[in-house]
């Protein structure tokens, strides 16, 4: 009996002292973490050196890595098996060059247009990181701009003919400034990439009245090619007469972005004209 | 006062000899290493497909601001996106990897996860049948028969429940850090991490934001933790007072819990749902910045409505158990 007391005795003191530790350590947690909330310190991360930001070297090109920037084409929307043209390039190279091919991210978001674009360019470290660990970079850009102008060009149409044509064409010039701009900035985040722009193509060909996009669209393919040929590294990839079917064989469901077919034909062209 | 102690001691070695406790560490002895094996699957998954961290945070911004573009999504997942991708963009732009895998991070991703939920269950396998077990056992007429005052019993029984909270939470600490360690490496105690987000509606407000060396972040996680589970654990008592049956108490308090749970996914929109204790269970949230459960709530406010509904517990617990008749 006295000995079990005894027991007892010795494990109510060791259950006691590590209880009381504990909850004397856990209240000061908490108390501290309310304290932190309610008043943060002021000593704020600023004052003290960033750390250590080592960036990795391009290095041997033993492996190549692919970074997508752009809209929804580079995302790969429309494509039922969400392998998109990017995909299908990585998987094409990777055969054609026999050597290991990375897809370090594709960071093309959905909707995105020309001004964006270069928000971004010049903003978010994230892409600017991207952008520097890239060997190839593939983009697309302006398509949405493009169908912007689609749909104003649909609300003039009623309207007086003259100021509609007009007004195109001032949007169509500046969207082309701010393609200019957006390959200056690209190949300033990294000059040594190899860089494929994908043209853009016309969506909207099936339909008889705005078959006639189609000529918009090739200007500003036009332009984009002049653009792309003062810088060594780039290429424009063309792919507008693929969608240029009464069909639209190629096209998504809807009926905007390709589809699984065609941008399996996106990413051949890409893939032959690469080496 | 002098009488209390042994009182304490009583009520202390009477839960350690039920066995409870060694029933909540073996729970957590089954249910870490799961949880270990499908992080490291997640953390290998990773490897594979991204050069380092920072792909794929980038990544990780890339997906949210494409989710945003989804008119498929409810605004408030949005808002939830928004303040993600300027948290995730925050670490990027400051070079510190907000998931570097080593067994404090995982410890501290536990901790998160488990303080809504798992941390009450817990505490209600101790706590729930504190008074209603004494009363189905027919020994609670022995405890009352002694010449002590009857709020002294529940005061030393209240001791006893939050000595075994905080030997719970400690333990669920230790044996995180000792099994996870085994996977991803012990590391990783001085690694900074950002607290201090404020978010105003979408916005994130990274004015206060200032770094906390790992260890300190643990020890303020846990903290708020053991805050949430002694409010569990008073109102455990309160109702294991008020009911008769062991079982009925911890029903009552595990639905009243898990309605707490499924309201803060659902009920954005219901703002006096705020008011209920166990939607604002979640104080480590606060602590890494994440989104409140409904819009406008804060440390503050959650911290003093839990203190508000103890408070309660414990007037109606120490009200109610002083004056009930014990019958049979």
């Amino acid at each position: 009996m006295n000995k079990r007391s005894r027991g007892g005795a010795i494990l109510w003191r060791t259950i006691a002292s590590a209880a009381v530790l504990a909850s004397l350590l856990l209240l000061f947690g908490f108390a501290y973490a309310v304290s932190d909330i309610l008043r943060p310190p002021a000593l704020v991360l600023g004052t003290e050196p960033p750390l250590a930001g080592q960036q990795p070297q391009l290095g041997a090109k033993e492996e190549l890595k692919i970074v997508a920037i752009g809209d929804s084409l580079t995302k790969g929307t429309g494509d039922a098996t969400g392998e998109g043209y990017v995909r299908r390039v990585v998987a094409g190279l990777s055969q054609k060059l026999g050597n290991r091919v990375k897809l370090v991210n594709n960071v093309a978001i959905n909707g995105l247009r020309t001004d964006q674009l270069i928000d971004k360019l010049q903003q978010d470290a994230g892409m600017q990181y991207a952008l520097k660990q890239a060997d190839l970079i593939l983009f697309t850009i302006g398509g949405n701009d493009l169908s912007k102008l689609a749909q104003t060009a649909l609300r003039t149409d009623s309207g007086t003919a003259d100021f509609g044509a007009e007004e195109i064409g001032n949007q169509l010039s500046d969207g082309l400034g701010r393609l200019d701009q957006v390959f200056q900035l690209v190949n300033r985040a990294n000059p040594d990439a190899r860089v494929v722009y994908v043209g853009l193509y016309n969506p909207f060909y099936p339909i008889p009245e705005l078959r006639s996009g189609s000529l918009q669209v090739q200007k500003w393919n036009d332009k984009a090619y002049e653009l792309s040929f003062s810088y060594p590294n780039m290429k424009l990839v063309p792919i507008f007469d693929l969608f240029e079917d009464e069909a639209g064989t190629y096209l998504a469901s809807d009926r905007f972005h390709p589809n699984s077919e065609g941008y399996a034909h996106i990413a051949e062209r890409i893939v032959q004209m690469l080496h | 006062m002098s009488n209390l102690l042994p009182l304490i001691q009583n009520e202390t070695l009477k839960i350690w000899k039920k066995k409870r406790f060694f029933v909540i560490l073996f729970i957590l002895a089954i249910l870490i290493p799961i949880f270990t094996y499908a992080q490291m699957r997640m953390a290998e998954n990773n490897k594979d497909k991204f050069t380092d961290w920072r792909s794929q945070l980038i990544q990780q911004i890339a997906d949210y601001q494409n989710a945003l573009t989804s008119d498929r999504i409810p605004e408030e997942w949005k808002q939830y996106r928004r303040i993600m991708v300027q948290q995730l963009t925050y670490y990027l732009e400051n070079d510190v990897d907000p998931s570097a895998p080593n067994a404090v991070t995982f410890t501290r991703g536990f901790m998160n996860n488990a303080v809504t939920l798992f941390i009450p269950l817990l505490v209600l396998a101790i706590g729930s049948d504190l008074i209603s077990g004494e009363r189905s056992s027919g020994t609670i007429k022995m405890l009352l028969t002694r010449p002590v005052r009857r709020w002294k019993i529940l005061l030393s029984k209240l001791v006893a429940l939050i000595f075994y909270i905080s030997l719970t939470i400690i333990s669920t600490l230790i044996l995180c850090y000792a099994i996870s360690g085994v996977f991803f490496g012990y590391g990783g105690w001085k690694l900074p991490v950002f607290t201090g987000f404020i978010i105003n509606g979408a916005e994130v407000d990274t004015s206060g934001v200032h770094a906390v060396p790992h260890w300190l972040y643990i020890l303020m996680q846990a903290g708020l933790a053991w805050f949430s589970a002694v409010i569990v654990g008073l109102l455990a008592m309160m109702v294991s007072v008020l009911v008769r049956s062991t079982a009925a108490s911890i029903v009552t308090m595990m639905a009243t819990i898990i309605a707490g749970t499924i309201l803060s996914n659902m009920a954005a929109a219901w703002d006096s749902a705020k008011y209920i204790f166990s939607v604002n269970l979640q104080l480590t949230s606060y602590l890494e910045g994440a989104p409140p459960p409904i819009e406008g709530m804060t440390m503050l406010f959650s911290v003093g409505v839990l203190a508000v509904w103890g408070l309660i517990a414990l007037i109606i617990s120490f009200g109610v158990f002083t004056k009930q008749d014990i019958l049979n």
